[in-house]
Formats: structure tokens, sequence, C-alpha cells
């Protein structure tokens, strides 16, 4: 019996210390982000990606989707949890589900925990600039956005991105079909760094396109009257691995992408509250 | 009504039912260029008859095109039910995986807190 007792009071005081800074947090209304980093077989780029975050202010917590990975991704960001500055949170998903299915689970996890305000996905293979996060955040809070873009293909930052000729067709087409359709101007359909208020990520977890989400999850949200906006950033070329979209695939990649965005014209439209 | 009209009509049908599936997100936009492919061949062979004809006389298979034909709509009643139940799987089985990882990143918070309290219960007991 004294024994129970004792093991209730220790879980009761631990319990207890937990609460306080979440208790706090809320008290002072201390707004916590959530960047989700998708990876697959990133392991060699992880660490370095990770670090850049570090330089980021509280307040911030860093989200390792590993979408069964065949390297080490996964043991990589559990040894880089104990190194983190800021809270890393890794979740494994046990077979390789694809990007869209990744990103989705960080907004998963979001909902699951509750008490964050923006998600902001972010490459795991370093071609992201950390330092253009918080403008990203500070802007989507400022113009009350849904959802921020970081382009390109803005001018402001005098981008040395470069791409294969294909591609940046691509992108232009995604951009001018979906400023078309939308009457919305877009320059960077494609990018994979955004970040997205709390009706965007809500609404994520329900929806969310499979394989090459980004322009249709932007043409989504534009045609539901949520609020979209755009940053100029600049991007370094991939520091290791392999894109997702390989030059042979663009082809297919425009054309699936192209009827997905003309059919979810025929869906009806959902409200959300202002 | 002739074989013409009739494969007008089956691509036209293929094309409303494939637009119909993935709007109801039924059918994943991935099978739909697939079968988007297909009604769009049978509806150019149903404008333009000649290019069946032509070869069907270069092939010397003037009647059992009319067998494959029909052959081919069988097959594609049967692949497009395939591919719509292949895309309610894939739904399912992302949502699953979505949620085991999950759980079990929360199982192993909860590990990991209740091995900090045994560690907390044994300091207590030996000091006690």
């Amino acid at each position: 019996m004294r024994r129970q007792g004792r093991i209730q009071l220790i879980a009761r005081k631990a319990t207890q210390q937990r609460a306080t800074p979440l208790a706090l947090r809320w008290k002072f209304s201390v707004a916590t982000h959530l960047i989700v980093l998708p990876a697959y077989n990133e392991a060699e780029a992880l660490p370095s990606t990770v670090r850049t975050l570090q330089q980021l202010p509280d307040g911030y917590e860093l989200l390792v989707v590993d979408d069964g990975s065949q390297d080490h991704t996964a043991l990589v960001a559990r040894e880089l949890r104990t190194q983190s500055r800021l809270p890393l949170h890794v979740v494994s998903l046990p077979a390789n589900c694809g990007i869209g299915a990744a990103v989705q689970t960080g907004y998963l996890f979001a909902a699951r925990k509750n008490g964050y305000q923006y998600v902001i996905q972010f490459d795991a293979d370093g071609q992201h600039g950390a330092d253009y996060l918080t403008r990203l955040v500070q802007t989507c809070e400022d113009q009350q956005l849904d959802l921020c873009i970081g382009s390109r293909f803005l001018s402001g930052v005098g981008n040395e991105f470069r791409s294969t000729f294909l591609r940046r067709i691509g992108i232009r087409f995604f951009a001018g079909l979906i400023s078309l359709l939308t009457g919305q101007r877009v320059t960077d359909p494609t990018s994979g760094f955004r970040c997205a208020g709390p009706r965007a990520w809500r609404a994520f977890v329900e929806r969310y396109p499979d394989d090459y989400p980004e322009p249709e999850s932007l043409f989504w949200c534009a045609r539901n009257d949520l609020r979209i906006g755009e940053i100029p950033v600049r991007m370094q070329e991939r520091s290791t691995g392999v894109s997702s979209i390989r030059s042979l695939r663009t082809a297919y990649y425009m054309i699936k992408v192209t009827l997905a965005i003309l059919i979810d014209r025929f869906r009806p439209l959902e409200r959300f509250e202002t | 009504m002739n074989a013409e009209r009739l494969m007008m009509l089956g691509g036209m049908a293929a094309f409303c039912l494939t637009f119909y599936w993935v709007r109801g997100r039924q059918l994943r936009e991935k099978y739909a260029v697939a079968w988007m492919s297909v009604a769009t061949v049978l509806l150019l062979l149903g404008l333009f008859p000649q290019l069946i004809k032509g070869f069907a006389e270069n092939s010397g298979l003037a009647y059992p095109s009319a067998v494959l034909f029909l052959a081919l709509g069988a097959i594609y009643l049967f692949s497009m039910s395939v591919s719509l139940s292949l895309t309610r799987t894939r739904r399912t089985s992302v949502r699953l995986m979505q949620d085991l990882a999950l759980t079990r990143y929360e199982v192993e918070g909860l590990q990991q807190r209740l091995s900090r309290l045994e560690h907390q219960f044994n300091t207590s007991n030996t000091q006690a």
C-alpha cells in the first residue's frame, strides 16, 4: 500500500512537472510552430539540415517524418534528437508512402498534439534556406495568410536556383494554369517550402494529394477562398540524394497534375469560417 | 447502330465514367491518365473509322477485330474495377500506416516516461 502511494505521488509530481510548461504556454499564448521535414533516404543530408534549423528562435519544434527509408534516416534522426536545441520529434512510416502522405503525417501529428499554430514544410535535403523560415511565418501572421509559399521565382533575393529547362517550363505552366483558373497570382506552385495556417493544415489532415502534392494543394486552397501568398526565397541545389521528380518523369508529372487540377474544379467548394 | 458509333459511345462513356470516379475521389488521377488515353483512342477510332478499317484490311483480321472489340470491353470493365479497388485500398493502407507511425511515436514517449518514473521510484526507494 505504502509503495503504491509513493508511486502515485511520483507519478503526480512528474505529471505536474510536465504540465507546467504547457500551462504556461497557454497562459501567455506563446505560439508554437511545427516544422515538418519529410525524409526519404536523407541520412546523409539530414544532420546539416537540422543543424541549420538550430538558429531559429524558441517556439519552433521539428518533426522528421521518415517515409520508409531504405537507409539509416530514422536512426540518424533519433540520434539528432539528443543534439537538437529545439524539440525534435521523429515519426517513422512503416513503408514508403510518398511525399504527400509523409507531409500529411506531419499535419496529422500537429492535429493530434493540438497546440501548434503554423505548420511549415521544409525539405530534409538542405535545399531550403532556414533564414527565410521566420519570414515565411511572419508574412503569414502579418497578412493573415492560410498558405504562404517560398518562391524561387519572385524577384528580391537575387535567386540563383537552377533547374532543367523542362522543369522550368513545367513550373511556369502550372503557375499560369493556377493563376488563370483562380485569378490569384502564383509564381512557384511546385515549391515544397511552405507555411500553412490552422485553417489550411487542418483541412490537409482530411485531404492531401498523394504524389506531387504541391500545385494541387495550392490550387485547392486558392479555389476554396483560403488566403494564399508568396515571399521570395533563395534555394540551393540539393546537397545529396535524388529529387523525387526526375527529368524523365516530368512529362507524366505535368499530365497527372494538370488532370488533377482540372478535375478539382468540378468538386464541391468547401466553406471556411473567416 | 454500326461499330463506329458504338466505339464513339464507348469512348464517351469511358470519359464520363473516369471523370465521375476521379471527381468522387474513388479513382486516383494516376490511373485516370491511362483510362482517359483508352477513351481517347476509342473516340478517335469512332471518329476516324478508316483507321481501324485500314488496320483490319492490312492485317487480314476483318472479322476477328469485332471479337477483339468485345473482349476489350470486358477487359475494360474488369480493369477499371481493379483500379477502383486499388485506389480505395491505397487510401486505407496509407491512413493505417500514418496512424501506426503516430501511435508508435506516442508509445515510445510513454515508455520513456515510464522508465523515468521507474528510475525515480527506484532511487527514492533506495534512499528510503
